[in-house]
């Protein structure tokens, strides 16, 4: 199970530097090869896993990620060039994760595969053993009948049989008189040439006497007895828990294959859509467009969506149990496929719409302000913003016209329910757009768009300054000192979709069903062995039965079978049922 | 019946209720194992009494821990696997269920339920920690994968709750029977588990004692020559060499001396700590409230691990414990896996992709690894025994991680679960 990492054996082959190159892999494989390296790796592959579980991830939260770096967050500017170093930012991106996988892979494979051939054999080749001392196995019980030894044989055999029990062969007519010295007799050839293999044991083909003190030497003991007794061996659970175990092992490989497959052949792109408007699948269409190498514009078929209404309420009650919880997400949409075919449909949280192949997820929502924005009397920007749900129940929006000389930038904050009180607007927190309110700062100067890192939804106020803010609400305006007119035209709401494809899922599926389906049996399945003795002594009128077993794993379970059998034996050799008594079942 | 008074029946019948019951039931159970040892004419026959007794309470109380969940349910109008306090709950419920029903019925061990009622009665205290009253549930949360998915982790979490109990003892019973063992200076009499490789080394010994010889380790029994694996759920419990009574008190108090109570409070102390500081560290607790539950979790931990040394003892061999423990986490592990793929179902289906290592599905892959690594060095000679039980306390020091830590302070896209 865990060899030594030796030195290769010298001598034969190369020397010199390609025999430093051949034995260094060859030590490096052994290393491989040890479940001690299985389990050094997993330590491994666990730490980095905790360092992703408490580090922010850059591709999840990148804006956190952000605040640890500056320093204006987390454990500081020093501690965060620490995480940085070792990629800690983007463990499962990063060269140390890459580098770990290559090795569990390998570890993996290099322990596999003897496996896998061990198995194969063990299929193949295993013959279960006789045993000469029955009554000296695990579990013992025995009883006795009238029928005679030959015929308690052939019903145990069947017996065995229709339970799925592997029987061993009837031995050739027995070569009662072994010529000692010669060949060795029957069932006592020595084990098949099979080396042992982690989790197997070689099967050699005799139960030798479970006895305490060391086993005799096995040449004396062939000498001194003359076989073992006529006898039904079995065999059970002998592939399935290794096989299931391999099974499992073999999973992670079409689950790594699922991934890489997806990662190529999958699509992922993401779009607002304004409630009335509609999106057409096309590249050019998404604001995040992420498709796999080998994913191309013609997998876009070019249905159309169009966000009819979209639909969204909460527990308002602030005394009721889940207070301002929501407690809808529904975008009534209507889908012109590829082919022409128009469908009303609707879109919601947990039930995506498949489109041609790819499926339409909503992710969030938001506010849409329509906002109009006149410069020097000339209307240089008029649409809807798409506003983000912020802190403090507000919607965070800006509005960027560059054409405008010097730019003009608004950065927007949206209020669903705000309404006015002596004190001016109450900002209540509330989502629901009772008394929505918009309010605004206006910039100008240089947007940068296009030089530094900005969402649509945020303006870089470096190069720019402050104007001035106002309020205002639906259907009004405000004049600002610079001539400049902001005006809140109308209020919808925005639903974010997110479009993919995802080919890998069936392999991700069939990765799961073979990692359930072989851990079970990995874990639950036991091998054991069953053997019948009859014997009917010289002069006695009775069939002696001894019904032996021995499990190598889960002895309870064992118990439990090994008393089955020996009930149905009974009844079918027409013995008084045994008693289960401690005498007779004996555990060891 | 109107659901306030629903929602207050289902708080009964939680607090007092099913606390005191299980409390009571574990107290029952101990008190049986201690009649074991004892040299009274008629200690078996109250020990036999107490267990019953005993079992009876428990029935009760797992009776009105499923009533409580039933009534809270119908309060709420959905399934009461929403939120930390309902999740640790039916944590506990099957926790207990499980390893009762695995030592009573399955092993025959009910000596150690009481063990199992303690971590239970633990478990169903620190929920109240965290208690919410019933409310609805947001709609992205309410589909049938994210219940299905819910319900197996939260199962495979008490049946791990259960694993850690029986580890724990393990490490316990094993630590003190190998220190006694070297006071001795014996070299094949020590730690039950341990006699397992000292036996593997001479060739033709068979002190083989592995309860659930696993695959690797029957090949090496074969390898030695297809020896025979006793049955070590019956192992001796005492000491082999003991001749008299008065010789077995002696080796009795050997072994709870064995353990140093200071030592096993500081360790407890430190090791409860690695997932307690989370009280400490959450955002929507207040400093005070968070100190007061820090301790409150870390000193409850001392005194049921001071209790437990008491009874170390009279527990079962540690080979016994071994293969306890081992079928359990075995059995989690298979229901975590299940658990973790259908919630990656679940976010395929609500959120539109698979797995996005966010914190929380960070952290249940941590502690998959974890129980991995677990069945792993079972399965390798020189960890099995007191390596693997270290590695398995680990891995439910990472699945609290995981379940308190992650919900509490690092937030991701589920972090639905706060309080
Ligand atoms: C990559 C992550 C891995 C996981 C999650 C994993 C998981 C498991 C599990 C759960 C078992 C227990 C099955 C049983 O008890 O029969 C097991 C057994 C085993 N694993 Fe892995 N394994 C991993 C990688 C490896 C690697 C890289 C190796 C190679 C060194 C390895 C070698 C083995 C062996 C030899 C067994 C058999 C132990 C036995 O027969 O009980 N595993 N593995």
């Amino acid at each position: 199970m865990n060899p030594d990492v030796r030195r290769p054996r010298r001598g034969r082959g190369p020397s010199g530097p390609v025999g430093f190159v051949i034995d260094s892999v060859v030590m490096g494989w052994r290393w491989l090869v040890r479940m001690r390296t299985a389990l050094i790796l997993l330590a491994m592959l666990g730490l980095l896993t905790l360092i992703a579980t408490v580090v922010p991830q850059e591709p999840n939260v990148p804006g956190t990620v952000e605040v640890w770096r500056s320093g204006d967050e987390g454990p500081g500017v020093l501690v965060s060039r620490g995480i940085d170093a070792i990629g800690g930012y983007d463990v499962y991106g990063s060269a140390l994760f890459l580098a770990l996988l290559l090795l569990l892979y390998l570890s993996l494979t290099a322990c596999l595969i003897p496996r896998i051939r061990a198995w194969v054999r063990l299929v193949r080749h295993s013959r279960p053993p006789l045993t000469r001392a029955a009554d000296r196995q695990q579990v013992v019980a025995s009883f006795s009948t009238d029928l005679g030894p030959d015929e308690v044989h052939a019903t145990a055999r069947g017996l065995l049989t229709d339970t799925r029990w592997r029987v061993r062969d009837p031995d050739p007519a027995p070569d009662l008189e072994p010529a000692p010295g010669l060949e060795p007799a029957p069932g006592l050839e020595p084990a098949p040439d099979l080396e042992p293999a982690p989790g197997l044991d070689p099967a050699p083909d005799l139960e030798p006497a479970p006895d305490l003190e060391p086993a005799p030497d096995p040449d004396r003991s062939r000498a001194m007895s003359s076989g073992p007794p006529p006898q039904v061996a079995a065999e059970k659970g002998l592939w399935s828990r290794e096989g299931g175990s391999l099974l499992f092992h073999l999973s992670f490989y079409v689950l790594l294959a699922a991934i890489v497959f997806g990662q190529l052949l999958g699509f992922d792109g993401q779009r607002a859509v304004v409630e009335g408007e509609s999106f057409a699948d096309t590249p050019v269409s998404y604001w995040t467009y992420g498709p796999g190498r080998w994913w191309t514009d013609d997998d876009h078929r070019g249905w159309v969506l169009h966000l009819d209404s979209f639909e969204v309420d909460w527990v308002r009650d602030p005394l009721a149990p889940g207070a301002g919880q929501p407690t809808t997400f529904v975008s009534d949409v209507t889908v012109t496929t590829a082919d022409g075919e128009v469908r009303e449909t609707t879109v919601e949280g947990n039930r995506p719409l498949t489109v041609d192949g790819l499926k339409i997820h909503q992710l969030d929502w938001g506010y849409a302000p329509f906002v109009e924005v006149w410069v020097d009397g000339e209307l240089e920007h008029a649409n809807f913003l798409t506003a983000q749900a912020a802190d403090g129940g507000m919607f965070r929006a800006a509005v960027k016209v560059p054409s405008a000389d010097p730019d003009v930038g608004l950065e927007v904050f949206f209020f669903p329910y705000a309404p006015d009180s002596d004190d001016g607007p109450v900002f209540t927190g509330v989502p629901w757009a009772d008394d929505p309110l918009l309010l605004f700062r206006q910039y100008r100067g240089d947007l940068q768009i296009g030089r530094t890192q900005q969402t649509i939804n945020e303006l870089d106020t470096t190069e720019l300054e402050s104007v001035g803010g106002g309020l205002i609400r639906p259907g009004g305006e405000v004049v600002m000192d610079d001539g400049v007119v902001v005006r809140f035209v109308e209020l919808r709401r925005w639903v974010g979709f997110q479009v993919s494809a995802r080919p890998q899922i069936p392999w991700l599926l069939l990765a799961s069903a073979m990692l359930l389906g072989g851990l079970h049996p990995a874990l639950y399945a036991y091998r054991r062995r069953l053997w019948v003795v009859a014997s009917r002594p010289e002069g006695d009128a009775r069939t002696l039965v001894t019904v032996a077993g021995r499990a190598f794993q889960r002895p309870q379970a064992f118990e439990d079978e090994h008393r089955r059998v020996v009930d149905r034996l009974a009844a079918a050799t027409g013995a008084a049922t045994p008693a289960p008594s401690d005498d007779e079942v004996v555990p060891r | 019946m109107n659901e306030a008074a629903l929602a207050e029946l289902s708080r009964v019948l939680y607090s007092p209720v099913t606390l005191l019951l299980y409390a009571a039931a574990a107290f029952l159970y101990l008190y049986a194992l201690t009649t074991k040892v004892g040299r009274r004419e008629d200690g078996p026959a109250r020990g036999r009494r107490a267990e019953l007794a005993g079992l009876v309470v428990a029935s009760l109380g797992i009776g009105a821990h499923l009533a409580h969940e039933v009534t809270r349910g119908l309060a709420q109008g959905r399934l009461p696997l929403g939120n930390m306090f309902e999740f640790t709950s039916m944590m506990a419920l099957v926790g207990v269920v499980v390893g009762l029903g695995y030592l009573q019925f399955v092993r025959k061990r009910p000596e150690l339920n009481g063990f199992v009622l303690m971590a239970g009665t633990l478990v169903l205290a620190s929920a109240l920690l965290v208690y919410s009253d019933p409310g609805p549930l947001m709609p992205i949360l309410d589909t049938w994968w994210r219940t299905f998915h819910v319900t197996v982790i939260v199962i495979a979490a008490g049946i791990f709750t259960a694993g850690f109990v029986f580890n724990s003892l393990q490490l316990m019973r094993d630590l003190a029977e190998q220190r006694v063992a070297d006071a001795r200076s014996r070299t094949t009499v020590g730690s039950t588990v341990g006699a397992a490789y000292i036996g593997d080394l001479r060739a033709g010994s068979d002190a083989e004692a592995g309860t659930e010889t696993d695959a690797a380790a029957s090949a090496e029994t074969d390898a030695v020559g297809e020896r025979v694996a006793p049955d070590a759920a019956d192992a001796p419990d005492g000491d082999p060499d003991a001749q008299t009574a008065d010789d077995e008190a002696a080796y009795r108090r050997a072994l709870r001396g064995a353990l140093s109570p200071w030592r096993l409070a500081l360790g407890t102390f430190l090791g409860t700590s690695t997932v307690s500081w989370v009280f400490l560290a959450t955002p929507t607790l207040e400093f005070a409230t968070g100190v007061q539950r820090f301790l409150i979790v870390n000193l409850a931990m001392v005194a049921v691990a001071l209790i437990a040394r008491w009874f170390v003892p009279m527990l079962p061999a540690a080979a016994t414990l071994d293969g306890l423990a081992y079928r359990t986490i075995a059995l989690g592990f298979f229901a975590w896996t299940f658990g973790v793929i259908a919630g990656a179902m679940w976010a395929e289906q609500s959120w539109g992709r698979f797995w996005g290592w966010d914190p929380k599905e960070t952290a249940s892959f941590l502690t998959w690894i974890a129980y991995a690594a677990y069945l792993h060095a079972r399965a390798t000679r020189g960890t099995r025994g007191r390596g693997a039980a270290w590695i398995g306390i680990l891995s439910f020091a990472v699945l609290m991680f995981t379940y308190y830590a992650v919900n509490l302070v690092f937030v991701g896209l589920h972090s639905y679960a706060g309080l």
